[in-house]
């Protein structure tokens, strides 16, 4: 009787470690490269337009470390940057495409 | 009438958005003229010299025996030495070489590019069966330093011919010199023009006016003499802006631009820097 009360807490506590094992749970090289390809991508178009960041560099480099040694949710989280900072550098791009000629001195300037 | 007024007003108009190259250095001068009313102009040749009097002197002090001094003799050595074909650098430049940094860059009308004296130097050896030199410090950098210290007192002269491809690559630059960028978002501007004079950390800012008539530089922070393209990587480093390649395209334009608007100004390179 008091065997078959513990049942069910041993059944949950059992599906839960199989569920915090599954290898769903963390990145793997396949969704490392799709990472890469889309962050080279964006880092590309921020290249065409003369605006890339530093960081963007060193960003990468830590993730090809990161995935090297197996820690494919680190080089995930790097690449994730190194792609915001090029959207932003993206962003300043676009940005200044018409600014830029503001700043220019005019014969009238004050 | 109301025809001529919508003529009027784009003709205004394209005449703000498409301004000539002269028009640009003449309203940069202006500019300058109405920042700093009490300078002459002609002082900014010597970068922040121009507005920091203590600096200036000691800067002074060392030009009784400069850093640079070294450099243009090596550069000397290295401008006579023939190539292993019999011919030197003397041959690949119009007046031998001498007297002649004032008109550089020029732009190449055959290959459509902008030509920088240390591409010029460079061109010349490969087209004697000569190694390139490195871009940035050295035996290229010395040459040009002695190129230099033949021409002090020559007048800036770099020239735009009536070539699209010129003014395109005019106008790259000039873009280039106003756009923000980095990390940090400065443009070349923002330190140069609305900062000049002004102090950044410890430093005095240089003006734009004269930015190019100097170089290659002695920087004691390098412990070196360098050249331009060294300048503008450090530069864009300092803003969180990846850098791009010595004597790439971006950067002959870059220096494209910047030496015209220095043009008229009396060349005073090599010169020592902080």
């Amino acid at each position: 009787m008091h065997m078959k009360r513990q049942l069910p807490v041993l059944t949950l506590v059992i599906l839960a470690l199989c569920i915090l094992q599954s290898p769903a749970m963390a990145a793997d090289q396949a969704e490392y490269e799709a990472a890469l390809a889309g962050a080279q991508e964006t880092l590309r178009d921020a290249a065409t337009r003369v605006q890339l960041w530093t960081t963007s560099d060193q960003l990468l480099q830590s993730a090809a470390e990161a995935a090297a040694s197996g820690d494919y949710d680190l080089a995930i989280r790097q690449l994730e940057e190194a792609e915001l900072h090029a959207q932003l550098a993206l962003a300043t791009a676009e940005r200044e495409k018409t600014v830029w000629q503001k700043s220019v001195p005019k014969p009238d300037h004050p | 009438m109301k025809r001529l007024l919508i003529a009027c007003f784009l003709s205004v108009l394209m005449a703000n958005a498409f301004a000539t190259p002269e028009q640009d250095r003449l309203a940069l001068r202006e500019f300058f003229s109405k920042r700093f009313p009490k300078l002459d102009l002609n002082e900014m040749a010597n970068g922040l010299y121009a507005f920091d009097e203590g600096a200036r002197e000691q800067w002074l002090e060392m030009e009784d025996f400069p850093p640079y001094e070294i450099a243009v003799e090596a550069g000397e050595e290295a401008f006579n030495q023939p190539f292993a074909n019999g011919k030197g650098y003397a041959d690949c430049f119009e007046n031998g070489g001498i007297g002649i940094r004032q008109n550089y860059p020029r732009f190449d009308t055959d290959s459509g590019q902008v030509v920088t004296l240390e591409l010029a130097i460079n061109q010349c050896r490969e087209a004697n069966g000569e190694e390139p030199l490195p871009w940035l410090t050295g035996e290229l950098a010395e040459i040009s330093a002695y190129m230099a210290y033949t021409s002090r007192g020559n007048e800036m002269n770099v020239v735009i011919p009536d070539d699209p491809r010129a003014i395109a690559a005019y106008e790259a630059g000039k873009e280039y010199y106003y756009t923000r960028r980095g990390q940090l978002e400065f443009a070349c501007e923002n330190c140069h023009m609305q900062s000049a004079g002004n102090l950044l950390r410890a430093d005095t800012l240089s003006g734009m006016l004269g930015q190019a008539t100097h170089w290659p530089v002695y920087r004691s922070k390098w412990g070196e003499i360098g050249t331009l393209n060294k300048r503008f990587q450090e530069c864009n480093e300092q803003v969180r802006a990846k850098a791009y390649e010595p004597q790439s395209e971006v950067y002959r334009n870059l220096e494209y631009f910047l030496s015209y608007m220095s043009n008229g100004m009396e060349l005073n390179g090599p010169a020592s820097r902080r």
